[in-house]
């Protein structure tokens, strides 16, 4: 590794407000991360309420930055650069992350380096293992859900990806029908712990296509069926349903996402990788039930099974720090007219799986 | 001698900014923008801040529009002046609309109803004495201003000024601001000489996010 960096990244591109400090030695170190959540604002709209995400973005970002900064024992002048998510996002969060980290690098005449967010969480085994390159990274959120080999800070290929919902999405869609709190992966997978995952058969969609491509949005139309018959059939659901339809739920997702990274590996070691390895981030990668599918698949194919630590799983700014550095070291800055990208997909080389139109792919 | 300040705003369809040296209009821009502020508002506050031979540092406060106006375009310039006054050690000092509204119509009077446009056929108004607010900003519909109660004597100054004024038995004066800068310039210079602010500007919403409960009735749990 070359010279010693050390950036503040900060991130808010859906509805965690986060700044980090990270440093980049022999051996990277996080200085300090600070992650502010939102989910007690949203919580009575059963989802992220864009407006009301940005809002909070708006007014808690310095603080964030300042408290990462004391954490970390630094002055904004002793960093070498300013990491930012740039996209993709909610737009009204990002907008006030680029425009923050602008004013903080105007003011210090510091670099700025806008990281895409979905690059971030890709580069954290790097950040976390020291994992080279090329690796597979199964990236599975409540926004995303994609395989890339990544091959360098800025190449990524995409091998397939979810066609519709994220299976994050589908984890609180499933606690919303369910009557369970959000967020739901924590507690779906809670009550799944004390149910019969055979009881209720769910689809898996697209097990029987060729590729890695997946589609998770029958499943909560399927679970949506299941507890309206039996409500209809009892007046509600007894305790006793929730749990065996939970886990059912997290049954089919494992199954799938299992069966899909299967593949996935498949076509990235036909690349002979030196040190094959399988890396999730994202935070359906915490789900226990998931996770111990991935590793196995990983062990059976012959490669390294990589999961970051939770809190790196999920959304947090130093990811977008170290991402920053890894831009940083290959000559990758920008200038004060780095844009707010609501969708910016990794790889452009594969034609568009979700959205187009004017405001292009999705992913 | 006074530091140099900057003032700039983005609540609506441009970028507007204003560099101020002791007490007088030294730059100034406007540029109508309907999209892409977030890109262009730092390269024109550079360029205002170099013709002068200014550097950042050289500033001794940050203006900067808070709205009420359009939600994205006010958080694009409040996080920029955040993230400026962090990094520079200087106050960032909140305009707020009905701030930079008043500054045009004259002498303030003894109690001002200011008024500025809102979607849909409405205004956010807020009441002035002496040319501070009084109560915080409300929206008002302006099919029924007449809900709406003021204090005798109270002149209505901007947005449909005179049928706010006639509905509530008040006098009404018509404004525009049709030269942001200057006023950008005139309402920070006058709050900055009141010192450093005790709170960090924040956007001035006055409408509530448009957000409606899940409409996902959870099923009843059986005992």
């Amino acid at each position: 590794m070359s010279r010693t960096l050390t950036l503040l990244g900060i991130e808010s591109s859906c509805d965690d407000t986060a700044a980090a400090v990270v440093r980049a030695t022999g051996d990277p170190k996080i200085l300090s991360s600070v992650v502010i959540g939102q989910t007690a604002l949203h919580g009575s709209y059963g989802g992220v309420v864009p407006e009301i995400a940005a809002r909070a973005h708006a007014e808690k970002l310095d603080d964030c930055v300042s408290e990462a900064l004391d954490r970390a024992g630094l002055a904004l002048g002793q960093m070498d650069g300013i990491a930012v998510t740039a996209g993709p996002g909610l737009i009204g969060g990002v907008l006030s992350g680029v425009m923050c980290a602008k004013g903080l690098a105007a003011a210090t005449g510091l670099p700025l380096v806008g990281v895409n967010h979905l690059a971030g969480h890709a580069l954290t085994p790097r950040l976390t293992d020291d994992l080279p390159y090329p690796y597979l990274m199964l990236l599975v959120s409540g926004g995303h859900c994609q395989f890339l080999i990544v091959e360098g800070a800025d190449r990524f290929r995409r091998l397939g990806g979810t066609i519709d919902d994220a299976p994050g999405e589908a984890f609180d869609k499933t606690a919303r029908l369910l009557g369970l709190p959000q967020p739901g992966g924590p507690s779906v997978q809670a009550a799944a712990a004390e149910g019969d995952p055979g009881r209720f058969r769910f689809p898996r969609p697209l097990l029987d296509r060729p590729g890695s491509d997946m589609s998770f949005s029958g499943l909560k139309t399927a679970l949506l069926r299941e507890r309206d018959a039996l409500v209809a059939a009892q007046g509600g659901l007894y305790e006793r349903d929730r749990a065996d339809m939970c886990a059912g739920f997290q049954r089919a997702v494992t199954e799938v996402l299992a069966e899909k990274t299967r593949r996935a590996l498949a076509e990235y070691l036909c690349l002979a990788p030196r040190h094959p390895a399988l890396a999730v981030a994202g935070g359906v990668a915490a789900n226990s039930s998931i996770r111990a599918a991935l590793d196995a698949v990983a062990q059976w194919a012959g490669a390294a099974f990589v999961a970051p630590p939770l809190a790196l799983c999920t959304d947090n700014a130093a990811m977008i720090a170290w991402a920053g550095i890894e831009r940083m070291q290959i000559g990758l800055v920008d200038d004060m007219t780095l844009a707010a990208r609501p969708r910016w997909p990794l790889d452009n080389g594969s034609a568009p799986m979700l959205g187009g139109g004017k405001r292009g792919a999705k992913a | 001698m006074d530091a140099p300040l900057l003032a700039f705003d983005t609540s609506a369809a441009h970028c507007a900014a204003v560099v101020v040296r002791e007490g007088r209009v030294v730059q100034q821009a406007f540029e109508p923008m309907a999209r892409g502020q977030a890109e262009a508002l730092m390269p024109l506050l550079e360029r205002l801040l170099q013709a002068e031979r200014l550097a950042w540092r050289d500033l001794g406060a940050i203006g900067v529009g808070i709205g009420p106006g359009n939600f994205t375009g006010i958080r694009i310039s409040v996080s920029a002046a955040r993230g400026l006054a962090l990094g520079l050690g200087v106050p960032a000092i909140g305009l707020s609309t009905f701030e930079l509204m008043l500054d045009g119509a004259g002498l303030p009077s003894a109690s001002d109803l200011v008024s500025v446009a809102a979607p849909r056929d409405r205004a956010y108004v807020q009441r002035f004495a002496h040319g501070r607010p009084v109560d915080g900003p409300e929206l008002i519909d302006l099919g029924t201003p007449t809900e709406f109660t003021l204090p005798p004597e109270t002149r209505v100054v901007g947005y449909e000024a005179q049928a706010i004024a006639r509905a509530t038995g008040a006098t009404g004066d018509e404004a525009e601001i049709d030269d942001l800068p200057a006023r950008l310039a005139a309402v920070l210079t006058r709050k900055a000489a009141e010192g450093a602010p005790a709170k960090r500007p924040a956007p001035l919403y006055v409408r509530p996010a448009d957000a409606a409960p899940s409409r996902d009735a959870p099923p009843e749990i059986l005992a």
